[in-house]
């Protein structure tokens, strides 16, 4: 058994938190979900899964500075940290080796 | 661009997600949403955004992002609010005359209001028992012809309801009631037939056995079905079956009417006491079998019957008022057709028909049906008018005592926020105070209700109680308790909270308030209500006078009406001359018709003879008097002569009212011939009289001799009427009639009693006014007091300056008359607009004079004055050292 346990959700939210790189606050990880994945999701279920990887030590945030555009409130960024980073490539690696399990014959019609 | 308010997110569910959101996520979220807000915009537009973005608000909604519940700020409530309140019991201990007087004025406004409230709930609740309420209805005449005084009325024809049940499936039942005194429908003498003396009993009426299924009426013997079905058959109340059957079930007794025994009567059940209802009747006599006149029953002539109907559940009122227009058509006019009368046409042009839900009924004024009992609601909704006035009154005094007094808390208020109040805070303590104070004013107010509501009940004529076994007694207290605790703390609330503690440290807002002016218009308004209900009750009781005073067109003093006196059949004429050898009496006469309520009505249709087949004709009363009972009742004869049994063809000859003759448009009446259903010679004319109540104009009428017995044998007495006088009366009587005591009224009393509802409205307008006033002073009061602590410094160097007390006292009330002065400005002309449209119910009314505003406005004036001088007077008297010694 595996140490970690990510959710579908969070698996997705994680690496795109990852691709973002920095950038990653709660407007932006949305918007990239949808030009990426056409992915639609809200505040609340992006929020709720941000702070519940925070919780399990895959991200960590920070506060970034004050703009105009977002009514004087101050982003907050969250980076994956390296425990995150592995959870991501374990869930890869399980994946492949499921992937790689795949007979030939399955995809046949 | 477009308008920047667009641009900014929803406030109300930013307000909400601000609250319930978790501290340390709230920043940046919120930023988030700012951000989603603008893209949403772009996307959707203002409108779609809007849409959106609250959608995600409520998304957000959901634990993990829900601040936990310790964190609210509500758990430190029950502490704030027992700090409140206790705050608010010691500032009401504090002044303890000032906080009698806010309680006190509030309370009787509070049990002013309940008082009337409880009024009109008993009012509004005739009539509202019934199972099938929505489906019974009382079928009402409806006729648009503008030369009719009376356009809506209930009377119909024998054969209408049948037909109604038979023609239209919607109507489920139909059935036929008589109740204006008629035959044997109003008062009889009763007797059960083993007996032999007669007791008087009114409130008879004639029902179809079906009435008793549409109305519902519980029966505690016989049944529905079989109580009136048999031929003379009656049913009587539970009160008067337990009077004459104690203890019995009395179906199948027979009982005697008039002491006519040819015709019995067989009790056919026995009726439960009925909820209020426009209906009042202790025996029911069938209908079944019954028919006037030879006859009757198929002729369309005469009008006579009232007619309910319990209608289809699914039935379609508007469609079936249409649809019996055909019975208009193929039954009336036809009718009137055949016998060539004009009215056909008038009917057809202007006749439809209503059906009235019968919970409707009793407060439907329009309607003429004058032996049913009927409310008001033109007064019951001036009532309510008051009561809400009365109430207003009140929170407006409080709202002044309470902003008046401010000065002293603007300290208070300082420190809280210096301290770090916050102002909701601050507002939710003066809330509290003044819900402290409207739930004591309230205990109080009910208490007081409570001890007014017999004296009210007598003055309305009505049996008032509070309902204190119902369940919503309490609750309905308690939310009249907080809702005007929160509408008259609501402006003080924010007043007071206002203050800056800026200014309020350095003495700037020691003056009190900063805008008088809304103090002085909610005084204005106190004394504009207090001025329109005093004008009012004096214009009321100016009419009341009027009408008990106006020279009506008889003699009404001094006359004694024995009731009942057709029982004296054939002896009636010995009797009269009997009574008449009396040494105290002056003249006897007899008739069924007085120019009083209670006596008979009948309407006849007149014709100038030879033309009734051309013109309408004149609805007239036709009133069978004794020979002498013009000079009796000293009703002025204008032109011609009197009966006169001497003179042949007299037994032809009819004596009419002006109005008569001016209606059939005769120049000389006398030797005219008129014609009803054979002709008669004009041989006098009288003066007009007054013989239905004033709101109603001169009727004509018409005078024919009557012979025999009639219902009421009235004596003119001489001297003041007295206890000899009714003694020696009565002793003639028992001589004639041993077996029926006799019955009496005095006419003026009679008179008086037809107005009796005018002299209540006039009662309750002025406890109206006097409350008015009464809350209105006990504010003024309270203001003057603080006004002379505000001042006392300036009046006091005035006073040493050398300002006399004349000026000084001039300088403090001035403000007060002018206040008075604009009331009486804008009271005036509102009283003068309102009972002017009040009085034109009455067709003989008074006019409204200079003087009754002059009295009403000198009086609030003497009142306010008075009230505020005992303040000034002290004052202005007081040694000036008193006041400046402290600086």
């Amino acid at each position: 058994m595996s140490k970690h346990k990510l959710g579908e959700l969070e698996e997705i939210v994680l690496l795109v938190v990852a691709i973002l790189h920095g950038e990653a606050y709660g407007i932006g990880i949305i918007n990239e979900m949808k030009e990426r994945l056409d992915r639609k999701i809200s505040i609340g279920s992006l929020q709720t899964v941000l702070r519940r990887l925070e919780k399990k030590g895959y991200v960590i945030s920070e506060f970034g500075e004050a703009t105009k555009v977002r009514g004087g409130k101050r982003k907050r960024f969250f980076t994956v940290t390296n425990f995150g980073k592995d959870a991501l490539q374990e869930a890869r690696d399980q994946r492949m080796k499921l992937w790689n399990a795949i007979p030939q014959i399955t995809f046949e019609r | 661009m477009k308008n920047q308010d667009h641009l900014t997110p929803p406030a109300l569910f930013m307000r909400f997600f601000r609250w319930f959101c978790r501290r340390d996520y709230l920043e940046d979220i919120e930023g988030d949403l700012n951000e989603r807000f603008s893209q949403l915009i772009d996307e959707f537009g203002v409108s779609g955004a809007r849409r959106r973005f609250a959608w995600e608000v409520l998304l957000l909604f959901r634990p993990s992002i829900i601040r936990s519940l310790d964190s609210f700020p509500l758990l430190n409530r029950p502490t704030m609010l027992k700090h409140n309140l206790k705050i608010g019991y010691r500032n009401l201990l504090k002044n303890k005359t000032y906080s009698a007087i806010k309680i006190g004025g509030f309370a009787i406004g509070i049990a002013a209001f309940l008082v009337i409230l409880l009024f009109i709930q008993d009012e509004k609740s005739y009539d509202q028992h019934y199972v099938e309420q929505d489906r019974i209805y009382r079928l009402v005449n409806v006729s648009s012809n503008p030369d009719f005084k009376i356009n809506r009325w209930t009377a119909f024809s024998a054969q209408f309801a049948p037909l109604l049940k038979e023609e239209y499936p919607e109507v489920e039942e139909a059935g036929r009631m008589i109740l204006r005194d008629w035959y044997l429908a109003g008062e009889n003498q009763f007797r059960k037939i083993e007996d032999t003396r007669n007791t008087y009993e009114e409130k008879f009426a004639y029902a179809d056995p079906q009435m008793l299924d549409i109305l519902e009426i519980p029966l505690l013997y016989g049944t529905k079905e079989k109580a009136l079905s048999q031929p003379n058959s009656l049913v009587i109340s539970k009160k008067k079956a337990e009077q004459y059957f104690p203890g019995e079930d009395p179906v199948g007794r027979t009982i005697v009417l008039n002491d006519f025994e040819e015709k019995p009567f067989i009790i056919g059940g026995v009726m439960d006491e009925l909820p209020k209802s426009h209906l009042e009747f202790e025996f029911l006599i069938t209908l079944t079998d019954v028919e006037f006149w030879n006859g009757e029953q198929t002729d369309w002539c005469c009008s006579n019957y009232d007619i309910y109907v319990r209608l289809r559940p699914d039935a379609d009122t508007e469609a079936l008022e249409e649809k019996i227009m055909a019975i208009r058509d193929n039954y009336m006019i036809r009718y009137m057709e055949d016998t060539e009368n004009a009215f056909a046409d008038v009917i057809r042009e202007h006749r439809t028909f209503d059906l009235e839900p019968v919970g409707d009924i009793y407060l439907d004024t329009e309607t003429f049906a004058d032996e049913n009992l009927t409310g008001d609601g033109q007064t019951v909704r001036l009532f309510g008018i008051i009561a809400l006035c009365i109430l207003l009154l009140a929170c407006v005094n409080f709202i002044n005592l309470f902003t008046a007094k401010s000065a002293n808390r603007a300290k208070e208020v300082g420190v809280r926020k210096v301290v770090g109040s916050f102002r909701s805070d601050l507002i939710r303590q003066f809330l509290t105070e003044s819900i402290l104070y409207s739930t004591i004013s309230v205990a109080v107010g009910t208490i007081l209700a409570v001890a007014a509501l017999p004296y009210f009940s007598q003055i309305a004529g009505k049996d008032l109680s509070l309902p204190f076994l119902s369940w919503y007694l309490v609750p309905s207290l308690v939310i009249l308790a907080l809702v005007i605790g929160c509408f008259a703390g609501i402006y003080p609330s924010f007043f007071l909270s206002a203050f800056k503690p800026m200014d309020v440290m350095k003495g700037r807002l020691s003056r009190g308030s900063k805008s008088p002016w809304f103090r002085n218009s909610l005084v204005t308004f106190q004394f504009t209500t207090s001025i329109v209900l005093v004008i009012s009750a004096l214009v009321v009781y100016q009419q009341m006078q009027f009408i008990l005073h106006k020279d009506v067109g008889f003699e009404k003093d001094q006359i004694v009406m024995i009731q009942g006196a057709y029982t004296l059949g054939d002896k009636t004429d010995v009797f009269k001359e009997e009574l008449q050898k009396l040494p105290m009496v002056e003249a006897v006469t007899n008739s069924n018709y007085f120019p009083v309520a209670g006596t008979n009505r009948d309407n006849n249709q007149f014709w100038i003879e030879g033309r009734e087949k051309i013109d309408d004709g004149v609805g007239a009363q036709a009133w069978y008097v004794a020979e002498n009972y013009i000079p009796t009742m000293e009703i002025q004869l204008l032109q011609g002569r009197n009966f006169n049994s001497a003179m042949a063809m007299d037994s032809a000859a009819v004596v009419i009212n002006e109005t008569m003759a001016r209606k059939l448009g005769l120049e000389d009446p006398i030797g005219k011939q008129i014609r009803n259903y054979r002709a008669w010679n004009i041989v006098g004319v009288v003066k007009d009289f007054h013989f239905d109540d004033m709101k109603k104009e001169i009727r004509p009428l018409a005078f024919f001799r009557g012979r025999g017995s009639a219902s009421v044998v009235a004596a003119r007495i001489k001297g003041k009427p007295s206890v000899a006088t009714m003694t020696a009366i009565r002793k003639v009587w028992d001589e004639f009639m041993p077996n029926q005591s006799m019955r009496y009224a005095y006419m003026d009393e009679s008179y008086a009693e037809m107005y009796r509802d005018v002299d209540r409205t006039g009662n309750i307008f002025a406890i109206c006014a006097i409350l008015a006033i009464l809350i209105a002073c006990l504010g003024l009061f309270g203001l003057s007091t603080f006004m002379v602590e505000q001042r006392s410094k300036e009046i006091s160097v005035r006073k040493v300056l050398g300002a006399s007390v004349q000026q000084l006292f001039a300088t403090l009330t001035a403000n007060y008359i002018q206040l008075i002065v604009i009331s009486f400005i804008l009271g005036g002309p509102l009283a003068y607009y309102i009972m002017k449209s009040w009085l034109e119910n009455y067709i003989y009314h008074i006019d409204m004079v200079w003087w009754f505003f002059a009295v009403a406005g000198l009086a609030v004036a003497a009142i306010a004055l008075l009230t505020v001088s005992r303040q000034a007077i002290g004052l202005s008297l007081a040694s000036p050292a008193k006041y400046l010694k402290s600086e």
